[in-house]
Order: C-alpha cells, then structure tokens, then sequence
C-alpha cells in the first residue's frame, strides 16, 4: 500500500519509493531508508501527511506520501 | 594557543544553531552572500582569553550532497583552508536524525566538536545521553549545551580552542569484528566488508592518479555515491568497481551505524513532547487550522495597530518636540527662512513622519519573529498546503507569503526554499502582493483620515486584498502553465517551544536598525528632493506650490491617473516619490501640505480639510491605498528581484506588470464605486 493510504496512528514500515532521484536522495537522508519505520500523526484528505520519522515530525505532501510503499507493522521495531 | 581562529558552524534546520551562533556573537553580525551564490553568509566575531574567534553560521542542513547550493557551499567552505574547526550542531532531543549529517562531517576529516545543543530539553522529558561512549563511538568531543539557557557554552569555547589541530581522530572504541579492523581506530563510520575494499581500490587510484590529494578516503566514498560534484574534478576509470551508485546502501549503512550508536547511548528514547502532540491536534486539525491560522493572523494585526498607535502616540510628542527645538535653535542662530524650512518642513517632517510609525513596525516583526522562533510558521505549510495547491504552490511558498507582510526583502529572498525554479518564479511574482509594513503608515494615515471609526477594517481589507490579489495572479499562472505540478511538500515540524527572548530581540532589533538606517538614507534624501521639486520652480524658490516644479511634472501625469481615482498633481508626486520607499509617500504628503507630524488630531483635520479641498473624498482614499498596495515595489525590492533573478529584464518585467495590474484593479474598483455611488 502506499503512504498516502495509511492511517492516523499506524506505524508503518518503508518497503520502497517511486520518486524523483533527488527527492529519494533527500528523503533517504532524511533517515527514510528501506526498512525504516514512521508513524502517522496527521492526515488531510488530500493525502497530505505529518509523519513522525527517527524522532523528528515532517509534512509530506501527496505526490510523496502517493509514490511510496509500505505496510502496517505491529509496533516500533527497536526501542 | 593561537591568536586567531575561524570556526564554523553547521547543523540540521531547527536544531538551535542560530541560537547558540547569537549567544555567542550578540547582534554584531555581518550578512553577505557566498561568492556568487545567493546562499546567505553570515560571520561574527569574539574574544575568548587570547583568542579571536571568527564565527561563520553556515546554512542550515540535513545532508552534504551536491544537490543545492546551500550544501555544496557549506561542503566546499568545510574542505578549504579558510575553516580550522567545525562546531556541528546537534540536538539532542532528535539525536538520531541529527547524527546523519554528524558521520558526514567526520567522514570530511577536518576538525569537528560536537555541540550538543537543547540538552535541558532531554533532561525534561527524562532522556538521558550516555555522554562518555558517545564521543567513543564518535573519535570526536562531544560537549553538552543549552544554547536557551546558556549553559555550557565556555567549555565549547575552550574545546574549540584547544581543538584545533586534530587531524586524527580521538580514540575511539568499538565493537565490530571484521577484515577492516584497522580502520575502526582511525574512522568512525566504517561500512560493511564489500563496500570498504571498493574504498581502498578507488582511494588507492586517487591517489595514484591525484598525488597528494586530502582526503581520497572521502572522495573515494563520494565517487561511489556519483556525486556530480566530485566525478567532475576528480574522474576515476574503473567501470568495474563504480560500476553503479552506492549512494542509497551508503546511506543505509550510516543510518544502521547510527541505530547502534542510539542503542548504545540514549536511554529513554520514546518519550516524545506531549504538549507538541496536544497543540498540533488543535493546530493541524483539519477543521480548525487554516481558522485558527486567520485568527492568529488577525491578532498580530490588532496588536501591530492597537499596542503600536499607543506608542506611536508618545514618538510623536517627542518629534514634535524636536521639531520645535530645532526651529528654535535655527532662529536663534538667525538661519535663513529657507535653511529652516528646509530642515523643519522637509527633513524633520518628512523623516520624523516615517520614525514615528516605528513602533508600529517593531511590533509587526516582533509577532512575526515569535510565531517563526516559537515553531508554529512550518505548521502553516501544512495547513495551507492544500489551498495553496488549488493555486498551483506548495504549502511551503506561503512562509515567504508571510514574510512579505513584514518586508518583501527578506520574504524574496525567502523563497530560496522553493527548488523548482518555476515555483520560486511564481512565488517571488506574487510574494510582493504581501502588504508589506513599509504600506502600513500609508494605509494608517488613510484610514485614520477618511475611515474614523471602520479605519482598523479599511486598513484589513488591504491586507485581504492583497492576498486575494496573490491568490488570483497565481490561479492565473498555473493555469497558463498547464503543468500541475505535484505536491511535494516536505517540510520539518519542530518541536513548539517557548520562543527564545534573545533570538527575536536580535531578529527584531536588525529590522528595526534596518528602518532606521532606510530613513537615514535614502528616506532622508528623498524628503531633501522633495522638498526642493516642492518649493522651487522656474522662478526659483516660491511660497507657491502649485507652481514648482513638482507640480508641473505631477500635473503631466494626470490624465493617467485621473480614470483610477487619483487625478492629483500631489497624489501624483507622491506616488512617484513612492517607488524609492512606500514609506515616502507619507513623507510626501506630509511635506506636501505643510504638516509636522502625522497623527496629532489638529494635523489630521487640517489635512482632512485641505485634501477635501482638492475633491480628494474617501473614495479617493480607498482607492490611494489599493493603488500604494499593488503599484511598482520599492527600489530594495527591485534591485533584490534583480539580485534573485539575476536579470535586470525580469526587473522591469515585474514593476510594469505590478503597475499594469495596480492600474487596472484599482479602476474597477474606482469606476464601479462612482457607478454604484453616483458621483
């Protein structure tokens, strides 16, 4: 499923992402690395997100939240 | 120990480093632009001990790439000679994200001292950082600050002293059981087992093909990243082993090093800032933020006009003073009639009128600075962001858009965050929409004078339709450039905190020196021309106004302003001498009919009076302050625009489509009035 599709308070673990090379980059950097997990804070309707990712709250617009996969995981992997 | 010492600092956005840079500089600073980059450079300097400590804030930043301008600036200054020691500042309460451009700043080999900011945060929310093993695990010193509370900063001053000629890292201390052993002592992050020996095969060729080269450890790690940068000045043939981009497994491994450094030293990881969670709930609700956001807006307007007029009130009596002081001491002297004229009419006068709309504007940038300072401003990209999408922008182009309701200066220069150069083309067309606060005393002194009781919402609705105005230009362009550009907003969320009283002294007290340094300027000069193209004309110095020479050029233009409203020689005059600084145009018009201050109710009447004189009605008014609000910015703007743009064509571009647009509003408005009015 896609980031855009998830729901306020999941947690959800970074499978992949469709996205421009230096929108990927800056995200990677950004500690969005395959096999990362967010959180889900926030959500508007048009797919527009606040996610919470390594500690920090970022708000990600719909042409990113809509170009990348995830699924639901259980809880926070590592404490 | 040395004399003297250039330090720089860098760190992630939002992690307090312009905190901890004030605390250390005070507001003697000094801001330029990196040579031939619009990126901002901003140096200070101190004394500690023997010491004389250059300081430059290097842009905030999340990674070292070379995908913007900021980065490779900041990259490019860290490798040269210029820098002795880098302070990285790191906070603490969002440790794992901040120790990403941590391992790329060791990963450069040059001096670094980590500064540990926001460390009474962490002991609030119960965290703890194991400050032994982290420099362990780091090679560098790790020193615990609170730029907020100013604890620790002497011993990060004497660390940097003393931290100077480290070219090898401190010891370091690991647990990692591989065939790189060896380099676990020299280099904190080391990678897995196959990316390290293409590190040796490609550093190995470095330095065979680039005798001497610094560093051909961190080049070779950039060469298998295919930064741009790099593969441009150093180029390395080996298909086989920079047979793709590594970049995405480097940076998973430096992340996965860095989930071990958090194991290893942070204890009590989760506890996440309750308060920022319960005011976002309300703040980014999807019902109540862009309410709330007007609402909040609508107060920094209320306090700018109440709190600033109550003041302004007082600057008054003093200039008054002033002025009377002045003429006395002239006569008393026996100055001639003109000198005194000139220096009470047209200095005082016109100078005088703009400082006292002082507090006004300090006001302004005080609410502005605590709502970027206190975290709320990133939160408006968010609530935005949709309605700012209708129009085509990103969430992110309106902190720009706000900005512009202090000074479009800075606010253009703001709209650096926009990457897509067509977004910040955009942006920067509509930003100058913004009243701005150099409009204020114009919209305060119409207001006041036509507008009695409704002045407050007279002056409002400029506001409103500036925005409106935005918001229409820019439904325009995006329609016209048919490309729906996606939404990619990506903005930080800071935690809410108390805003820094120091840091929006300082931010203030710079835009207030600013003003005071414009109407020492080029305010001052314009008055002094004024008042000359006011009192003399083809039969030299005249008591007579209508007959100087500002007279004849103003009557010249009338007919083009006459079908807006605006058919006054005066008006005319006034608007012309606008365009070096709107705040002129109240100059203008004080000088213009002979007043000494603006505000004091006989004054007020008596212009009243003789505007009335001249058929100059609230309509008038109304329309004066639409056309001020839209018509060609100032000249600051304008050489910024040139500055941003780098064209002197997209310079002219802009003012005459301001112009043009200012005209044709404002005759809608001005011909549909008079229709409906009947007059």
């Amino acid at each position: 499923m896609t980031l855009a599709e998830g729901n306020v308070g999941q947690v959800y673990t970074v499978l992949n992402s469709a996205l421009p090379q230096q929108v990927e980059k800056r995200m990677e950097a950004l500690g969005m690395t395959r096999g990362s997990q967010l959180r889900v804070l926030h959500k508007k309707n048009s797919g527009t997100l606040v996610i919470l990712l390594r500690g920090t709250r970022f708000a990600v617009g719909r042409g990113l939240t809509s170009n990348i996969q995830v699924k639901e995981a259980s809880e926070w992997k590592t404490k | 120990m040395e004399n003297e010492m250039t330090v720089g600092f860098i760190g992630n956005p939002n992690c307090g480093k312009t905190t901890l840079f004030n605390a250390f500089t005070g507001a003697n600073l000094k801001v330029a632009n990196w040579p031939g980059v619009t990126v901002e450079k901003v140096e200070g300097a101190m004394k500690y001990h023997d010491n004389i400590f250059k300081l430059v804030d290097l842009p905030g930043t999340y990674s070292l790439t070379s995908y913007t301008m900021e980065e490779q600036v900041s990259r490019q200054y860290i490798l040269s000679d210029d820098v002795d020691v880098i302070v990285d500042v790191a906070d603490a309460s969002s440790l794992e994200r901040n120790l990403y451009l941590t391992l790329q700043l060791l990963e450069l080999g040059k001096p670094v001292v980590v500064a540990l900011n926001m460390m009474d945060v962490v002991a609030k929310r119960g965290m703890e950082i194991d400050l032994h093993r982290l420099p362990e695990m780091l090679g560098v010193p790790v020193i615990p600050v609170s730029a907020q509370k100013r604890k620790g900063l002497d011993i990060l001053l004497h660390t940097i002293a003393h931290h100077r000629d480290t070219s090898q890292a401190d010891r370091l201390i690991h647990h990692h059981s591989s065939d790189h052993s060896k380099k676990h002592e020299q280099h904190a992050m080391v990678y897995s087992d196959g990316l390290e020996d293409k590190i040796d095969i490609v550093s190995e060729e470095l330095n065979k093909k680039y005798p001497g080269i610094k560093n051909p450890r961190w080049h070779a790690i950039k060469l298998l990243e295919q930064d741009h940068e790099i593969m441009e000045s150093y180029p390395v043939d080996l298909p086989q082993v920079l047979d793709r981009s590594y970049e995405s497994d480097i940076i998973n491994e430096k992340y996965d090093f860095i989930e071990e450094i958090i194991g290893e030293t942070l204890v009590n990881k989760e506890k996440q800032a309750a308060l920022t969670d319960k005011a976002d709930d309300l703040l980014l609700n999807n019902w109540l933020g862009i309410p709330l956001f007007l609402a909040i807006m609508a107060m920094v307007f209320v306090l700018t006009f109440t709190l600033g007029d109550w003041i302004k009130g007082y600057f008054e009596i003093l200039i008054g003073w002033i002025s009377d002081g002045t003429a006395a001491g002239l006569s008393a002297v026996h100055a001639g009639p003109m000198l005194t004229a000139l220096t009470t009419d047209g200095i005082i006068a016109g100078v005088g009128g703009i400082l006292s709309f002082l507090p006004n504007i300090a006001i302004l940038f005080l609410a502005l600075a605590f709502l970027e300072d206190s975290g709320y401003m990133a939160r408006v990209a968010y609530v935005m962001n949709s309605v700012m999408g209708k129009m085509g922008l990103s969430g992110r182009a309106f902190i720009p858009m706000i900005l512009g309701f202090g000074c479009t200066v800075p606010a253009l220069m703001a709209s650096r965050v926009l990457e897509n150069p067509k977004d910040r083309r955009r942006v920067m067309l509509i930003t100058p929409f913004m009243s701005c606060s150099a409009r204020l005393p114009i919209y305060i002194l119409f207001s006041d004078l036509f507008f009695a009781e409704h002045a407050m919402i007279a002056a409002y609705s400029m506001y409103l339709i500036g925005i409106a105005v935005a918001m229409i230009v820019a439904l325009v362009l995006n329609w016209r450039d048919k490309q729906r550009s996606k939404d990619m907003l990506l903005i930080e969320l800071p935690e809410y905190k108390m805003p820094s009283a120091r840091t929006v002294f300082i931010y203030v007290w710079e835009k207030v020196r600013d003003y005071l340094t414009k109407a020492g300027t080029t305010i001052f000069v314009a008055s002094v021309i004024i008042w000359f193209l006011l009192n003399f004309g083809f039969q030299g110095y005249t008591d007579d106004m209508t007959a100087s020479f500002g007279a004849k050029l103003g009557t010249l233009l009338i007919p083009v302003l006459a079908p807006v409203g605006l058919g006054f020689w005066q008006v005319v005059v006034a608007l012309i001498a606008g365009i070096s600084a709107k705040e002129v145009v109240v100059s203008s018009f004080i000088v213009l009919f002979g007043m000494q201050t603006v505000g004091s109710a006989g004054d007020l009447s008596a212009l009243h009076a003789s505007l009335a004189g001249i058929g100059f009605g609230p309509l008038n008014a109304f329309c004066m302050m639409l056309f001020c609000l839209l018509y060609i910015p100032c000249a600051a703007t304008l050489a910024t625009f040139k500055k941003e743009t780098n064209s002197v064509r997209s310079m002219f571009q802009v003012a005459l489509f301001q112009l043009a647009t200012a005209w044709v509003v404002t005759f809608t408005v001005y011909q549909t009035a008079s229709l409906i009015l009947g007059m």
